[in-house]
């Protein structure tokens, strides 16, 4: 494995862990509310959140690109106090974490839902408020559920292409990902070095499922 | 035995509830450990080039590199995508497009410093065939008598724009157009030809003479005047404008020209 | 002590439950078949469940009235409530369990010793026996010091032989704690051993002839 294909690697794990890091928090929050709450707008949100899995990625790069672009009041105040997101690591771990926030969020959801609700009503009883149960007993009942989702996320970061490509463009040294990489190797029609990267890349996703797998079995009895 | 089972299971439960926590620590101590290398951007020139001259500018840049020490990084993809991402205010210093309404684009939203732009290269459509095929001709193709033609797309892909016009022209579009497949990449076509899925594809000349495709006719700008396949490229407004102003001079000195004639393109004086 | 005033009704699809009783005793007995609306009623005083309309009331607080649009959330009511199938939170040990109220201020050594629990800190609640859940639940129940106790069939979860051991620890709760109980069953016999006033549910009669009225009626 040359050093080139060695960095390749270290800088999309790096940037995979981040953006998982990231939008775990929001992802939990989002997750726990439309698990356990009704309001106005729910559907609205629901369909929001999933956005990012029914589009395109090139679709999601697109709007990331006009949203942190010089043409929108986000780019604008952004440039304003000298930070650039496009074409930057920046706007790398955005299309991860944009892209993976669904998955996570419907795995956060699915593993809260499984806790008995009658947990949290007995936690009431005892005097604990909204925060302290949710902190004490939902997440940590649920942790598995949020976990798994954390898993999915990161490898979905990993393999992250359509939305990478658009707002962070495929500058080596600074953008280009493992499978930005393999991608602009091929077009450019150097298929021999795409190779090192596609094996990489494979030996990274068989490391996703099998992490993915060990937390699933270690639920069952 | 009951004591050791006993451990591993409660070391599994600990690891199981505590995953979430140990995943956030690793991901913040690695990505602030390793945040330095990669937050500090090497300062340099961006450069944002059409797919097809990706491999000439290569080259060119690690001469540019071994002559004046400056690292050119280039952003290879597609026009279209390219011209989106500057328009949308992606530091690119130079953009090389390959056709001039992409440059068009860019230049409408104010991107390009004026006086920079010009005519960098030309190229030439090639049909091109599967190395196996022993018979094929240029007026089979404008018959219509083939199965399969691979094209770009003949809407947004310049190359396949190009290749619907020159058929236009030859008066075979209405009889080829149904027999056209279209592909994102002029890289996808070639792949189709030479994995012989398609009897024939439209590509560049230069993309001809690198892949296991044999070409069975070549438009040249003197019969095909209409074509006008011409590379432009221009300085974008930015903070990397003085270096690519350089770069571009650099890329109309002898050094790369020579590149880019060793590679088959035309010069631009070439009309 | 409790002096409980409860006038509620509640809905569930086609079920009503209409509850109306006063009681000043030490141990309210609600006996009534299953499905009979027995835990909803608990649940509603405890603060987990709204009536659809009515009063809740213990001495003068008011914890519930849809006429006066009150409505006290379960954290701050003080009552203690140990469910059916004791709710052990299954992420936690026994000795963190019963020490999660907020005002965990109750006396940690001598509820564990009147439930006798001193074995069971350490253990995990998952592979706990029936019996023992029900006396660790009660524990984290009372540590918070409650102004009642709502006990939902207690005995259920436990095996025959077992139920003779486990009373006895529920009437110590009474007499060395002093802390009313609102005891819910279907065992006529269990609830006769230890309630000074029976409610019944799916019928309108009081043990004690004092004006109660409940009725539980699928309409």
């Amino acid at each position: 494995m040359s050093a080139e294909t060695w960095a390749i690697a270290r800088f999309t794990v790096l940037m995979a862990l981040l953006a998982t890091t990231l939008v775990l928090p929001p992802a939990i929050a989002v997750g726990w509310l439309l698990a356990r709450k009704t309001f106005p707008g729910k559907t609205l949100l629901e369909t929001i959140v999933s956005l990012p899995l029914v589009l395109p990625p090139v679709a999601t790069g697109l709007l990331l690109l006009w949203l942190f672009g010089r043409r929108s009041p986000v780019g604008q105040a952004l440039d304003a106090i000298g930070i650039d997101v496009i074409f930057t690591w920046k706007a790398v771990v955005l299309s991860m974490m944009v892209i993976s926030f669904p998955l996570v969020a419907r795995s956060v959801r699915a593993g809260i839902e499984q806790v008995d609700r009658r947990y949290e009503h007995i936690a009431a009883t005892l005097g604990a408020g909204s925060f302290r149960i949710l902190r004490t007993i939902t997440l940590p009942l649920a942790s598995r559920g949020i976990a798994a989702g954390a898993v999915l996320g990161f490898s979905r970061a990993l393999g992250e292409f359509g939305a990478t490509i658009m707002v962070a463009g495929a500058i080596p040294g600074r953008t280009r990902t493992l499978a930005v990489g393999i991608y602009t190797l091929v077009e450019t029609g150097r298929e021999d070095a795409a190779w090192s990267l596609l094996i990489v890349s494979a030996l990274l996703a068989f490391g996703a499922i099998f992490v993915s797998n060990r937390l699933i079995a270690e639920g069952r009895p | 035995m009951a004591v050791v089972a006993s451990t591993r299971f409660r070391a599994k439960r600990v690891l199981r509830m505590t995953k979430l926590q140990q995943l956030l620590a690793v991901g913040i101590t690695v990505a602030t450990a390793f945040s330095t290398p990669v937050a500090a951007q090497p300062p340099g020139l961006v450069a944002s080039v059409a797919t097809s001259v990706y491999d000439a500018l290569d080259e060119i840049a690690a001469l540019y590199r071994a002559t004046t020490g400056v690292t050119v990084a280039l952003n290879a993809g597609g026009s279209n995508t390219l011209a989106r991402q500057i328009v949308e205010g992606a530091k690119a210093g130079l953009f090389i497009s390959a056709d001039e309404i992409q440059m068009d684009a860019v230049e409408k939203a104010g991107r390009i410093v004026p006086g920079t732009r010009l005519r960098l290269l030309t190229n030439e459509l090639a049909v091109v065939v599967p190395q196996s095929t022993q018979q094929f001709t240029l007026a089979q193709l404008l018959d219509g008598r083939i199965a399969r033609l691979a094209m770009g797309e003949p809407g947004a892909v310049p190359a396949g724009v190009y290749g619907r016009r020159w058929l236009e022209h030859e008066g075979a579009w209405r009889r080829v157009e149904s027999k056209v497949i279209p592909f994102p990449t002029v890289r996808a076509v070639l792949s189709a030809v030479e994995a012989g899925r398609v009897d024939a594809g439209i590509v560049y000349r230069t993309d001809a003479t690198t892949s296991a495709v044999r070409v069975v006719g070549t438009m040249s700008r003197k019969d095909h005047p209409y074509l006008d396949i011409a590379y432009p490229a221009a300085v974008i407004v930015g903070p990397s404008e003085q270096e690519a102003k350089r770069f571009l001079e650099f890329l109309k000195g002898p050094a790369a020209r020579a590149v880019f004639d060793r590679r088959g393109f035309g010069r631009p004086d070439e009309r | 002590m409790i002096d409980l005033s409860i006038d509620i009704t509640m809905r569930q699809g086609e079920f009503v439950l209409t509850v109306r009783d006063r009681a000043s005793v030490e141990v309210l007995g609600v006996l009534g078949p299953s499905g009979s609306g027995k835990t909803s009623l608990l649940e509603s005083i405890a603060g987990i469940r709204t009536p659809d309309e009515g009063e809740i009331r213990i001495g003068d607080r008011v914890l519930f009235s849809s006429a006066g649009n009150i409505d006290l959330p379960a954290r701050d009511r003080r009552i203690g409530y140990v469910p059916q199938d004791a709710l052990l939170f299954p992420n936690m040990n026994v000795r963190a369990n019963i020490n999660f109220g907020r005002h965990a201020e109750g006396d940690f050594e001598s509820l564990v010793k009147i439930l006798d629990l001193q074995d069971l800190l350490e253990r995990r609640v998952t592979n706990l026996s029936g019996g023992e859940k029900q006396r660790v639940a009660i524990a984290r129940a009372l540590m918070t010091r409650p102004s009642i106790l709502l006990l939902d069939e207690p005995l259920a979860g436990v095996d025959r032989e077992r139920r003779d051991v486990i009373l006895p620890y529920i009437l110590r709760i009474r007499k060395e704690l002093h802390v009313p109980l609102i005891y819910v069953t279907h065992d006529e016999a269990e609830i006769n051993s230890i309630a000074d006033r029976v409610l019944r549910l799916g019928s309108a009669l009081s043990r004690e002839g004092l004006p109660a009225a409940a009725s539980a009626d699928w309409r």
